[in-house]
């Protein structure tokens, strides 16, 4: 059992999440424990199938574990009813898809006012505030396109903005450059290490090396369990030149 | 003009291998002749931070080799008021061999066979668990690109510089996605 | 023939594949067969049972009823007997003493007319008697329709103004429309009964039965010269009523029942191409996908068009050939005319062309609602048909800024119901067509109840009791539209469920509850229902004064009027509770992880 320090944001303790039964049982997550402290940038690497997203899933309570508790500032998650659990996504989550999921028919600014909208909030306060998450994330000239005339990868950083709207705790990435292209990935990793700059606390699900290289901590997944946790810290044994080739 | 100039390999400078550095003066000295200095500043404008590496004297001492060879010639030039400086400029070996290297096609060899090769040696000796091996050098390729990253994103948009590292990057991935299916192979193996 | 077996493969293997969507517009098709049906054969009904009552009663062709001044001299029958000779007149029976009189038994009290007659048969207008026997001194003859509907036979005992009566016998005649479709009923009792049944407020009055040469001339009859003559004999008031006169209040019953039904019909064929729309638009994701898989195998727009239309179509032929046959078993129960008739019921008669009409109709509708769904289908690219099935909704930029001022419910509702407005719309009016008619028929039963209490017992041609079967049925048709339009609602709230997963799901990621949801997919649904009730509530009062009635007179209570609005809100709302807590309780992921 481990002790929850203040700055802990997440913690997970035994997560297990199962699907079906007898000889169709699944286990999509197997006794999984994760702490996430304040400011850290976790990576959950594996190969598709290990249950990397049924596990952000549980973590932002989108479904119920099997077996295990999920604390998210300090409120055990897995035993709310849903309303609840959808006013602590709303003030305390920020979720971004691989699939975006913007709302087609609404522009990147109504999009993005979307989440103050459904907190309560005024509809002047949360589009003042929709305005300034979009200039952040460098959109702010792309305010009233359509998602249907937005790049993935600006569609994306609109969905990032979303996600930010209500200044939450922790920020559930799910695979945000699974559909994107070799540029578009750049565009977002410039945006998750400023993030990562200010403050923000991310999980990322990923199996794209270059997202997971920006975090502080790798953690891989196999076959729904943590098999190896990395701190990345310090620099390399080799300077970079001599991986470009230039070798001295 | 159509002869076939059979030149000679030029040895690297012993525990030093520069030899593309060889290739890229020349080049570079292809359209004008230049000073030393110019072409370090040319050199450190196409390697950005990573052009640390060259130095000046690295320049001079791949100069005196290939006016050794014959591929360059210096010519001294007199300026007022200051010491004189030595212009470079291509023969016309030195100018064929220009043109082969930009035609060659072969691609800087990859390197998997050497750590393929020490997996298998590991496991067949039982020295060390390959799965152990394969965590360690994923962890050092992640931190490196992890600094390759940081480097392409802090270059402006447009540097050229900016490509390289890029370069750096992808093949980094690449090398990660090869040690994640070796990882996969010798994890099964291993149960 | 290779295309021909396509054609139809492919078309039963969509059916089986969305049985209920199929099974829904087959029930919508012979709800609505069924009425046209009925409407078509009641037009049809045979007029054989007056003529036979008439033949076997030697009925009158002209019925003349009188009261005679106060203080005459003398009785009628001498001023009308030189009339037996007059132009035209072929015979004349009475005059007959008529006495007004409350008939009371245990649980009994209806006004009749008693009627004096002898044992001797007369001429003209000789009741047939149907059981017991004729009259006879305390013995009374009841006409069969009253007997009927007030439940008495032979043997019974009755009061006539306080005095004890027997009932004798039972009989049918012509000389006024059968009970209840002539008010008051008539019986029979010796001259002496009747005489003494008189008081001096409600004196004795008479009646003369006059067979003319030509009945076909009754109605001209009264421009002649005997009719002067008959006028001049006749003192005091008189009513009179020719014998076609009788016969159509006899069948009134039928007619009435005919126009109600007709409107019904046409109302039920409007809210059944509603229905049929809503049903083949719902789920036209699938639809378009499949449209693209055809167009990707090589078939032409054409064919694609022609299979949506076939599929359609077979159901629609279907369901009239169910609705023809239901119809037919129906038609005997509605055009009955009553007791009061000789005969059996006459056979229900289904013309061919009422079944080409039926038919006809069925494929019409299914037709006119398929068209529009079918022909963009077909213009749909292959490409976006395959990709992008769904539509994307239209942007509204003024309706998304009103929403984003409401609270969260009215938020997600607004911007819902707006993805389908084609969808939208027709619920809406399905749910008008159903106020319509229930405002109508509170504003019939309204009438009904006013004339019940203000009904005097004079006058022969009311009608309270016509009033109460005319109103049932119009009730029995609103309870069928309002079925109709709840299926609709249902089924309506069902596909913007489905069709609403993803945004809906999005919502509850972003932090909408599941409460705030559901409430938001009720909200899409109620606001149709209210343009609904506030369209259904004039137009019905509109349908009444179309119909016939007199709203002025008629109408309801403005309370009773305005509570539809209440009522129609409530009842979408617990039609609709049951998708939308299912609708708002589906799995985020599930919804999220399958894009």
């Amino acid at each position: 059992m481990t002790v929850e320090s203040e700055t802990s944001v997440l913690s997970a303790q035994g997560l297990c999440k199962e699907y079906g039964k007898g000889a169709a049982l699944v286990r999509a997550v197997q006794a999984v424990t994760l702490e996430v402290e304040r400011g850290e940038l976790v990576a959950v690497v594996g190969p598709s199938g290990c249950g990397k997203s049924t596990l952000l899933h549980l973590l932002g309570g989108l479904e119920r574990p099997t077996a295990g508790s999920v604390r998210l500032g300090g409120s055990a998650l897995e035993r709310m009813p849903e309303a609840q659990q959808a006013r602590i996504r709303r003030r305390d989550l920020g979720f971004v898809f691989q699939a975006f999921h913007l709302v087609d028919e609404l522009t990147a600014l109504e999009n993005v006012e979307l989440p103050a909208l459904l907190a309560g909030a005024s509809p002047r306060g949360a589009r003042a505030r929709a305005s300034e998450l979009l200039a952040q994330v460098g959109l702010a000239d792309r305010a009233s396109h359509l998602p249907s005339a937005l790049s993935g990868g600006q569609q994306q950083r609109v969905a990032i903005a979303r996600a930010l709207a209500n200044e939450p705790l922790l920020v559930l990435a799910d695979e945000p450059t699974g559909n994107l292209d070799s540029s578009a990935t750049t565009e977002l990793l410039r945006l998750f290490e400023q993030l990562h700059a200010r403050g923000q606390t991310v999980v990322v699900v990923t199996h794209d090396e270059r997202i997971a290289a920006t975090a502080d901590r790798l953690i891989s997944m196999r076959d729904g369990a943590f098999v190896d946790e990395t701190k990345l810290a310090g620099g390399t044994a080799r300077p970079l030149s001599a991986m470009a080739g230039l070798e001295a | 003009m159509g002869q076939v100039v059979q030149l000679e390999k030029i040895e690297p400078l012993q525990g030093y291998k520069l030899r593309i550095v060889q290739e890229v003066v020349l080049a570079l000295l292809a359209k004008q002749a230049s000073h030393g200095y110019q072409l370090q500043a040319r050199l450190a404008l196409a390697l950005g931070p990573l052009g640390g590496a060259l130095n000046a004297g690295h320049i001079y001492v791949t100069l005196g080799r290939l006016e050794k060879a014959d591929l360059v010639r210096a010519r001294r030039v007199d300026q007022a008021g200051r010491p004189d400086r030595k212009v470079y400029e291509l023969t016309a070996a030195g100018r064929e061999r220009v043109h082969e290297w930009l035609s060659d096609t072969s691609w800087p060899k990859p390197a998997p066979a050497e750590f393929h090769l020490k997996l298998v040696a590991a496991a067949a000796a039982g020295l060390a668990d390959p799965v152990r091996l394969i965590d360690k050098q994923r962890g050092e390729l992640l931190v490196g690109l992890r600094e390759a990253q940081r480097a392409a994103l802090a270059e402006p948009a447009g540097s050229v510089a900016g490509l390289l590292l890029e370069g750096v990057v992808l093949r980094l991935q690449a090398d990660l996605r090869w040690l994640e299916e070796c990882a996969r192979y010798w994890n099964a193996a291993k149960g | 023939m290779g295309r021909l077996l396509l054609i139809y493969r492919l078309v039963v293997g969509d059916i089986k594949r969305r049985p209920v969507q199929s099974a829904l517009l087959a029930v919508v098709i012979v709800i609505t067969a069924t009425t046209l049906t009925l409407g078509l054969g009641l037009r049809n009904v045979a007029q054989k049972p007056f003529a036979h009552t008439r033949a076997a009663t030697r009925g009158p062709d002209i019925v003349i009823q009188g009261q005679p001044n106060r203080g005459a001299r003398g009785t009628p029958a001498r001023a009308f007997r030189p009339l037996a000779h007059a132009t035209g007149v072929a015979a004349i029976g009475g005059p007959f003493p008529l006495a007004f009189a409350r008939l009371t038994a245990p649980g009994i009290d209806v006004p009749v007319n008693a009627e004096g007659r002898t044992s001797t048969p007369t001429a003209v207008n000789q009741p047939l008697v149907t059981a017991g026997r004729w009259v006879r001194p305390g013995g009374v003859v009841i006409e069969q329709g009253l007997a009927g509907a007030l439940g008495l036979h032979v043997g019974d005992r009755i009061r006539l103004r306080g005095r004890a009566f027997r009932v004798v016998g039972i009989a049918l005649q012509t000389e006024q429309a059968f009970y209840p479709a002539c008010t008051p009923g008539l019986v029979w009792v010796t001259p002496g009964d009747a005489g003494r049944l008189a008081t001096p407020s409600d004196p004795l009055g008479y009646e003369v039965d006059v067979k003319l040469r030509h009945p076909s001339a009754a109605r001209a009859f009264w421009s002649t010269a005997a009719a002067n003559a008959f006028s001049k004999a006749a003192s005091g008031s008189t009513i009179s009523q020719s014998w076609e006169a009788i016969k159509s209040e006899d069948y009134r019953v039928v007619t009435i029942d005919q126009k109600a039904l007709l409107i019904g019909s046409w109302l039920l064929a409007l809210l059944a191409i509603a229905s049929v729309a809503i049903v083949v638009g719902g789920r036209m994701t699938e639809q378009t996908r499949r449209v693209g898989l055809l167009k990707a195998v090589g078939a032409t727009p054409r064919l694609v068009a022609v299979v949506l239309l076939a599929q359609n179509l077979l159901l629609a032929l279907a369901g009239a050939a169910a609705g023809l046959l239901v119809g037919w078993l129906l038609v005997p129960s509605f055009s009955d005319p009553g007791r009061g008739l000789l005969g059996t019921p006459p056979s229900p008669t289904l013309t061919l062309v009422s079944m080409v009409e039926v038919i006809c109709a069925a494929m019409v509708m299914a037709v006119a609602a398929t068209l529009i769904p079918a022909a963009r289908a077909a213009r749909t690219s292959t490409i976006r048909a395959l990709n992008d099935p769904a539509r994307p909704p239209k942007r509204r930029p003024r309706l998304i800024a009103i929403s984003s001022r409401l609270p969260v419910p009215l938020l997600l509702g607004l911007r819902l119901g707006s993805h389908r407005p084609r969808r939208t719309v027709l619920t809406t009016a399905s749910l008008a067509i159903a106020v319509t008619m229930i405002v109508a028929a509170v504003t019939l039963q309204h009438e009904v109840d006013l004339k019940e209490q203000t009904s005097s017992q004079s006058g022969l041609f009311i009608s309270s009791s016509i009033g109460g079967r005319v109103t049932h049925l119009v009730w029995t048709l609103g309870a069928v539209l309002v079925v109709l339009a709840g299926v609709n609602a249902i089924f309506t709230m069902w596909t913007t469920v489905i069709d609403g997963e993803r945004p809906t799901a999005l919502a509850r990621v972003l932090g909408a509850t599941p409460r705030q949801v559901s409430a938001g997919l009720t909200a899409a649904q109620l606001l149709p229902g209210l343009v609904a009730a506030c369209i259904g509530i004039p137009a019905g009062l509109g349908l009444y004064e179309l119909a016939g009635g007199h709203v002025a007179t008629a109408k309801p209570p403005i309370m009773l009027l305005l509570a539809m609005v209440p009522c129609t809100l409530i009842a979408v709302a617990v039609l609709t509770y049951f998708p939308a807590r299912a609708g708002a309780r589906r799995s985020v992921a599930d919804v999220l992880r399958s894009e």
